[in-house]
């Protein structure tokens, strides 16, 4: 190992690619964005500095606040759902011989299919004429409700069902992450607890629980920043809409950027979304208190 | 050891090139896929003598039923056809909804197509404004072009301090379109004021028909039948635009408590239907009037050829003025051949495409080309005779306001009051708060 870390120019060679890569595709686009949100940039003409000028509309625009809470809202349900179901899945097939990989499989299956095609696919299925409302319809409802289309309620019901879309979409994820840490933990610390006379859920509150700390810290993490940047499938099954009801950050960016040519504005945007996702990466890896155990 | 070294030398060589391969750009492929365009500067340049022409338009050409667009791809075949072995048009296309957002990010990224579709009015001030359109007056001027539209005032909409920046292919107006059957089925009339309109829904609705489809998930069909409902109470845009009259004076909010009204007439799923959905309402006889621009006649007789006969056409009731608008044409000031861009943009306003926007799509020339009424969709005489009655145009609400945001910010408030989030009083005070923060100076 001491010697491979002497040979100063293969590290450099073979970091150089990724570096490159890194600050062509992150790190230079970052310092743009932060420079363009301060801008007023229309993409045709040069940039302007205006100051703060975009983060103080930010504060007046009304459909900003909707997507802002939006997000917030499928950041919470993101991050507890996932948790909970993604967890409940792990512990489930880890504790089950008989088909494991088939139920993996299945589970995990949405994680690896385009999101757009899920999107559409789930528009079709709560589109008003077809999928759930024809069957519906056809079990004599006259009136079902509109999925999609709802707009009452803090959170609107298509939120709602982006939300468990979202967690159907992306429960595999969380379930692998924590099922490799379970599958790390050793046997005969099960086989203690059982012999001292420990119940299923005593060993999993405190054995499995407090072993997997590291690991849900890890996904809460993930959860928390995929579903901040959330964009396909709202995209795909709502655009946004009805009037912007189902707006989040992502989305909304994208509409100022490219409907209205409001680059400086939208990376306003870009920038509170950047910052938002430091914030809850370090408050989650500040309050999900990890120790290393042997296992 | 060396060939360790070597092999780790070439390795790492290998990795970069295929990094960089990566970002390196695309050259190759005629796909049509906007996001995958090749650049002007790579499609101006000759390739083997033959010079690319990029156009950009908002219906997928392949895709499409919608008779006007058909019309569209005839005329560059008959182009590329034409010019074989010195121009090639590689069409760029998209849905409507997503067009301006693809359109804006090649105009960000320095690939702005040589040739694309635009709305006139602040859209097309869009490109305007920062030098991305070229005026067009040099050739329109040449071989008599000019001359040959119906009149000057067809550039009304497209001109810019003396000159002219986008070609317009044909006009179009907003009315209500109706389904005959349904009418005489429910005893209806057809409406010629607010009170007839509202009398002529409830009987339909009375009948059991859906009297009205209609498209808020697309905002401007909305907005649309609200302009008209503002234009009925005399609300003055130029007025509103340099402060000389309020949009609280009343008009607006007498304007959407209209719409709240009409809107108990509307199909149940309004508020998330796009506008082919509406559309396909109405053609598909599930809804007996869709008010929308006489574009959709392509559409609707593209679609169902056999709905022709039952489909009437009636003035929006209440107001003495049409909307009308036209698909214009506007060509990339950074154009590689702007002579052949032109040329282009000509076939699309030369007899044969012209003869068939009427005949066969349903809109109305801008040129001075003879056609043949009893070929063309009785629709058109319909909208011809709207037309005929009119006291004079205005554009749409969204397309006449300072800038592109004003207007989608229109749309959404008047989405906003059908949706029960904004009362019209709210509503007239949003759009006046609105006006005074970025409108006024």
């Amino acid at each position: 190992m001491d010697k491979m870390l002497r040979n100063k120019v293969s590290i450099i060679i073979f970091m150089l690619p990724a570096f490159i890569l890194f600050t062509l595709v992150l790190f230079i686009p970052i310092v743009q964005s932060v420079y363009y949100s301060f801008c007023d940039y229309k993409g045709m003409t040069d940039p302007v500095f205006i100051g703060f000028d975009n983060y103080t509309a930010l504060f007046s625009d009304k459909t900003f606040g909707i997507a802002f809470k939006n997000s917030m809202f499928f950041l919470v349900f993101s991050c507890v759902s996932q948790l909970i179901v993604g967890l409940f899945y792990a512990v489930l097939l880890t504790n089950i011989k008989a088909g494991r990989n088939l139920f993996k499989n299945i589970i995990y299956l949405p994680c690896v299919l385009s999101s757009a095609a899920l999107g559409l696919l789930w528009m079709f299925i709560f589109s008003p004429k077809l999928g759930i409302n024809q069957l519906l319809e056809g079990m004599g409802i006259e009136e079902p409700p509109l999925w999609l289309m709802d707009t009452k309620g803090f959170i609107t019901l298509p939120m709602w069902i982006i939300a468990f879309v979202a967690l159907w979409q992306y429960v595999g994820q969380s379930m692998m992450l924590y099922m490799a840490q379970i599958s790390g933990i050793n046997k005969s610390l099960y086989e203690a607890s059982y012999i001292d006379g420990c119940t299923k859920f005593q060993t999993f509150r405190h054995i499995t629980l407090p072993l997997i700390r590291p690991m849900v810290a890890t996904a809460l993490s993930l959860n928390a920043i995929g579903s901040l940047k959330f964009f396909d499938l709202i995209f795909n099954m709502t655009e946004g809409g009805p009037n912007h009801k189902t707006e989040v950050l992502a989305t909304h960016l994208y509409q100022q950027g490219f409907k209205y040519f409001k680059y400086g504005y939208a990376s306003a945007i870009g920038v509170v979304l950047l910052v938002l996702c430091l914030i809850v990466t370090l408050f989650i890896n500040k309050v999900v208190k990890t120790e290393q155990y042997e296992m | 050891m060396k060939k360790r070294r070597i092999l780790s030398t070439l390795l790492t060589a290998a990795m970069i090139a295929t990094t960089f391969a990566g970002c390196s750009s695309n050259s190759g492929g005629t796909t049509t896929n906007a996001g995958n365009s090749g650049s002007p500067a790579d499609n101006g340049g000759a390739s083997g003598g033959v010079q690319e022409i990029t156009w950009m338009f908002w219906d997928d050409l392949d895709a499409t039923e919608d008779l006007i667009s058909l019309g569209y791809k005839d005329t560059i075949e008959r182009f590329n056809k034409d010019y074989e072995g010195k121009y090639h048009v590689k069409p760029i296309t998209t849905n409507l909804e997503e067009y301006y957002n693809k359109l804006n990010a090649l105009v960000a990224a320095n690939e702005t197509p040589d040739v694309f579709i635009v709305s006139p009015g602040p859209q097309l001030t869009d490109y305007v404004a920062p030098g991305v359109a070229a005026p067009l007056d040099d050739y329109l001027n040449k071989d008599g072009w000019k001359a040959s539209f119906t009149s000057d005032a067809v550039f009304t909409q497209q001109t810019y301090d003396g000159k002219i920046y986008a070609v317009p292919l044909n006009t179009a107006a907003a009315c209500c379109f109706y389904n005959t059957e349904m009418f005489d089925k429910a005893g209806a009339k057809v409406p010629t004021n607010w009170d007839e309109m509202i009398a002529a829904c409830d009987k339909l609705q009375a009948a059991g028909y859906t009297p009205i489809t209609i498209s808020a998930g697309t905002a401007w069909c909305l907005s649309m039948v609200a302009g008209y409902l503002c234009e009925a109470e005399g609300v003055s845009l130029p007025k509103l635009a340099d402060g000389s009259a309020s949009w609280e004076d009343g008009k607006l909010e007498k304007a959407a408590n209209k719409l709240v009204q009409l809107s108990k007439y509307f199909q149940r799923t309004a508020a998330g239907d796009t506008n082919d959905v509406a559309t396909a309402n109405f053609y598909n006889e599930e809804a007996a009037i869709l008010i929308q621009g006489s574009w959709v006649i392509g559409q609707i007789n593209g679609a169902n050829a056999a709905f022709e006969s039952k489909c009437g056409v009636f003035q929006f009731p209440g107001v003495e003025r049409v909307i009308a608008k036209s698909d214009s044409l506007c060509m990339s000031s950074t154009s590689k051949c702007p002579d052949g861009a032109a040329a282009l943009i000509k076939y699309f306003t030369d007899d044969t495409a012209q003869k068939y926007t009427a005949e066969k799509g349903g809109k109305i020339p801008v040129t001075k080309v003879q056609y043949d009424a009893n070929t063309a969709p009785k629709q058109l005489g319909y909208v011809m005779d709207v037309f005929g009655g009119a006291k004079g145009t205005f554009g749409f609400y969204n397309e006449s306001m300072p800038t592109t945001e004003t207007g989608a910010h229109f749309d959404d408030t008047m989405v906003a009051v059908f949706l029960g989030d904004l009362t019209p009083a709210d509503a007239a005070k949003d759009m006046e708060e609105y006006y005074k923060a970025n409108c006024r100076k």
